[in-house]
């Protein structure tokens, strides 16, 4: 039988652009892994994070940084975190959290669902502002927050991870339209 | 229109989705021995009040929170926003 070689391919091919002084980049080896509280187990599920990650838990629209695997954890409702992180392994990003939050949480994988993109540079919210509803200023949006909303109607996690830097999570599926609007908002404003 | 989400602040209206009058939250008791004639004013009877009124809103494009919008018919004003979990508790119900 023939030897298959099969190569991963990222949702955007390893998109790269620059765009006067802003860098669009498809954001690549980050795993995405959600983490639901149990109905009632808030408290079960905080010492849990606080003893697998060194973490508390953020409240709707925080991030804090984890103590392993790069991990930032994410507040996206009130009762789900989402984990971002390099998974050793990426095939087994669940079984990490998993075994770091033991029982106290219900996992799931959502790493290949979502297209990763960093936005980075001065001049950065010009473009933003331009396709997201959100007030993205340094008072209402600092670093470390984190928010789901709608871009061009289409769903995105932003976070912002930097003073000029923001990590733009959207549906795989919708990843290139998504880009495209970003694109076009990045090139309106870097005349 | 903006809404002022409990948790998260004013958000747009486009990332909510509206799903209706508020006295949803309270179901009847599928139980009870007038039952059908309770869950038929539950699913087809509706006050429709020009003025003050208490919606269902999901925001289903941001943190999947159901709401409950308190808002003026005639002004489009929106009064009060609270958490539709925190009133469903306040009602007596276990979440």
């Amino acid at each position: 039988m023939a030897e298959v070689a099969l190569t991963a391919r990222t949702p955007l091919d390893g998109y790269a652009g620059t765009f006067g002084g802003v860098t669009l980049v498809e954001a690549a080896g980050l795993s995405l892994v959600s983490a639901a509280v149990p109905n009632g187990g808030g408290d079960a599920f905080a010492a849990a994070l606080a003893e697998g990650f060194g973490a508390s838990r953020p409240s709707t629209g925080e991030s804090v940084p984890g103590d392993r695997l790069g991990a930032r954890i994410l507040g996206m409702q009130p009762d789900q975190m989402f984990i971002l992180f390099e998974a050793p392994d990426p095939d087994r990003a669940a079984e990490a959290v998993s075994s770091a939050l033991g029982p106290a949480a219900y996992v799931t994988d959502q790493s290949d669902s979502w297209a990763m993109l960093r936005i980075e540079g001065r001049g950065v919210r010009a473009a933003l502002e331009r396709i997201c509803m959100l007030d993205l200023d340094d008072a209402a949006f600092p670093q470390g927050r984190v928010a789901r909303t709608v871009m061009e109607h289409l769903a995105v996690i932003i976070l912002r991870d930097g003073a000029d830097s923001f990590l733009l999570m959207t549906p795989r599926s919708s990843a290139r339209s998504f880009l495209h609007a970003v694109e076009l908002s990045l090139a309106n404003v870097s005349e | 229109m903006l809404i002022d989400h409990p948790l998260l602040g004013p958000r747009d209206a486009q990332e909510f989705v509206v799903l209706g009058d508020a006295g949803l939250i309270d179901r009847p008791d599928r139980q009870a021995g007038d039952a059908a004639r309770r869950f038929h004013e539950y699913l087809h009877l509706r006050n429709n009040p020009a003025g003050e009124h208490r919606e269902l809103w999901f925001h289903e494009q941001g943190d999947r929170s159901w709401l409950v919008v308190t808002r003026d018919t005639l002004t489009h004003e929106i009064l009060r926003v609270e958490l539709a979990r925190d009133v469903a508790v306040a009602r007596g119900r276990d979440r």
